[in-house]
């Protein structure tokens, strides 16, 4: 702010408040218009993208006719994976804790919603409740033992913690007799795919709000001090080991909502949903999206439903040259590709695309001034 | 009071197999700081191209061997270069993310190439059916064969750490990255020689568990992989007879949970199902890491916080 050259004009005229302080130059204050320019722009952003999702059925009729309840309801899981991968990213982006355990919470609280639901006959929203619940207490025993290990010890009993709770839902299934969790107690209302679309986006709409605001409270400042360095967060007086316990609740409860509503979404809860494939799709959601980012968790989700929505559209098997590929494990195949060239090339995700045009382009101006 | 001898022999054999995983899991993760969760695909993979070998193009057990165990370094040098080398600087959960991105990637690909392992087909070896009874206790000759070669291996190992030029240079390599670069040692080279010796033992331990269980398919290491990584971190993640002392310990409860569980049930659950054994033996080793952090055998290392 005292860097102004001697031969630049004074900052005269200013407004009201930079009156107040003298100091404030324009560089400042350009800076103070970005920020707002920034959210003037994010505001009319969040609304053209709730105008889009509200008027998402009915394009959809006038497109696909008599498909269109199948398309949406594919749409539909799209907004599941966004909640998903907000609450991976909250935990692992913000948070920093290296946790591979999420798809514990999400295959766990699919089949606690399924039990309440279809056998002991209690109503939908108390089933989706204490899955909830049911998440967040564990996300507590999880993040607990995590507060001692440190990053490797914790990535392995986080994934482990995957594995078992799969290998305990198949357990389950054995026991009752059943491939797989089928939910067929649902409210008659959300067999509706235009009802089950406008209840998850609306939930999904909720959660960014409310996340945006979590990540600029005390909370998210408390959970980025952490990441950014521990040693000085402890020192500046940040309780780190209730934020970080903090952080494992509220991922928990997050994923923990996403798989009752995947659960429901799919009428169906299974084993799978609790292993090592799905947590692949959470990280990668988040690393191709973008660490650190609502806005990034937003186009990873949205990045990684689409691909088997569009690789859908290919016959299964599908053949090139000698080799059939299975449309699954291809799916697979490109999630595991993606997360690699992702981490390898590209840290900080789809979200900073705009950033790299913008440089890319900036240099290209230069180039051309100095010629 | 033989059943239990039996037992604790299948245990020192199965142990042996996590103690072999773990030993490469180690290995990799000392030297470079890559915690591998694609080691068990790396095995699987060699494992079924062994099965390739034998079945389609009808060679020689041996010569199928021999190819296969020439294969899996050259693996694991494609691997180093090609996905190791370039997050060699990433936060370690970075690579750890990588190797379990790299694992899918490594299944999926098999799953095309190999389309017909996707279900469980027999595993033909020479050592099938030979069995003998010592003091009451059946032992059959891949039993013995697993024994001695994790035997081997180790004490090789050992030698070759302490003994040989590259070995130390290994270690060196292991305690400090940037002294053992100033004084000469070449690094790049190092960890282009680790990865492919882990994956020479990962495809090792695919084959002899693919002998044990005569049964072959691509996701058969994925059970056992969560017990090899315990194994390794109840040594301590940084030594290597603590790796396979860790993974034998998993063998014996592994194998003794199986015999106090079988034919016992709760109404209609089935308590001898592995998923039960392996969320018991993961909920004692989290306990033991919640008080040991370091592991069994690990040393006590100074944190910052």
């Amino acid at each position: 702010m005292t860097t102004r050259k001697a031969g630049e004009p004074p900052a005269a005229k200013a407004s009201p408040s930079a009156a107040a302080t003298p100091v404030a130059s324009g560089r400042l204050r350009g800076q103070l218009a970005s920020v707002q320019g920034r959210r003037l722009r994010n505001g009319l952003l969040a609304l053209c993208a709730l105008l889009v999702l509200a008027l998402l059925p009915t394009i959809y009729d006038q497109i696909f006719g008599f498909s269109a309840d199948f398309e949406l309801h594919r749409v539909t899981f799209i907004g599941i994976l966004i909640i998903a991968a907000l609450a991976q990213n909250i935990l692992t982006g913000y948070a920093a804790q290296p946790s591979l355990g999420n798809a514990a919470f999400f295959g766990v609280s699919a089949y606690i919603l399924a039990w309440l639901n279809t056998d002991l006959n209690q109503p939908y929203w108390l089933g989706i409740l204490v899955a909830m619940l049911v998440s967040a207490l564990l996300g507590f025993v999880v993040g607990a033992p995590a507060l001692r290990l440190s990053g490797v010890y914790l990535a392995i009993v986080t994934l482990g913690l995957v594995l078992v709770a799969g290998a305990l839902l198949n357990v389950w299934d054995t026991a009752a007799g059943r491939q797989s969790y089928e939910l067929n107690n649902l409210p008659v209302a959300l067999t509706d795919d235009h009802v089950l679309y406008f209840m998850v986006f609306a939930i999904v709409v909720v959660i960014i709000f409310l996340s945006y605001h979590l990540l600029r409270s005390r909370v998210g400042r408390a959970w980025v001090a952490i990441r950014d360095n521990e040693v000085a967060a402890e020192a500046f007086g940040v309780p780190v080991a209730r934020y970080k316990l903090l952080a494992f609740v509220v991922s928990a409860t997050l994923t923990g909502l996403a798989g009752a509503l995947y659960a429901t979404w799919a009428t169906t809860a299974s084993s799978s949903m609790s292993s090592a494939d799905q947590t692949i799709a959470f990280l990668a959601m988040i690393v191709v999206g973008g660490l650190g980012s609502i806005s990034g968790s937003v186009l990873g989700a949205i990045f990684v439903g689409l691909l088997p929505l569009l690789l859908g559209q290919l016959p299964d098997p599908f053949s090139i040259g000698p080799f059939q590929l299975q449309i699954s494990s291809l799916i697979t195949l490109i999630y595991g590709l993606l997360l690699l060239l992702a981490l390898i090339f590209f840290p900080t995700g789809l979200r900073s695309l705009g950033d790299y045009a913008k440089t890319a382009v900036q240099s290209l101006a230069q180039r051309g001034d100095k010629r | 009071m033989q059943a239990l001898l039996q037992v604790i022999l299948a245990g020192l054999v199965t142990g042996s197999l996590y103690g072999l995983l773990a030993l490469g899991i180690t290995l990799v993760y000392r030297t470079t700081g890559v915690l591998n969760f694609a080691y068990g695909a790396i095995g699987a993979v060699c494992a079924c191209f062994m099965y390739i070998l034998l079945s389609q193009a009808r060679l020689n057990f041996w010569l199928a061997l021999l190819i296969t165990l020439l294969c899996a370094p050259l693996l694991g040098v494609v691997l180093e270069r090609g996905f190791a080398r370039p997050v060699l600087n990433a936060p370690i959960f970075t690579k750890a993310i990588a190797t379990l991105a790299l694992a899918l990637v490594l299944q999926a690909l098999a799953q095309q190439l190999w389309p017909q392992l996707n279900s469980a087909l027999h595993f033909p070896t020479p050592f099938e059916g030979h069995a003998a009874r010592v003091g009451g206790v059946y032992i059959s000759l891949v039993d013995v064969i697993i024994l001695v070669i994790t035997l081997l291996i180790m004490v090789g190992l050992n030698l070759f750490l302490t003994r040989s030029r590259l070995g130390i240079a290994m270690r060196a390599t292991a305690d400090g990255l940037s002294a053992a670069r100033m004084v000469g040692i070449p690094v790049g080279l190092i960890f282009l020689f680790v990865w492919a010796l882990s994956a020479f033992i990962a495809a090792l331990a695919g084959i002899l568990l693919a002998s044990l269980q005569s049964l072959i398919d691509i996701q058969f290491m994925d059970s056992i992989l969560l017990f090899a990584f315990v194994g390794a971190v109840l040594g301590g993640l940084d030594s290597l007879p603590g790796a396979l002392i860790g993974g034998i310990l998993i063998g014996f409860i592994d194998n003794l949970l199986a015999f106090l569980l079988a034919n016992h049930a709760l109404g209609t659950l089935n308590i001898g199902d592995p998923g039960i054994r392996e969320a018991l033996i993961f909920s004692g080793f989290v306990l033991i890491l919640f008080l040991r952090p370091q592991g069994l055998f690990g040393k006590t290392l100074a944190r910052r916080v």
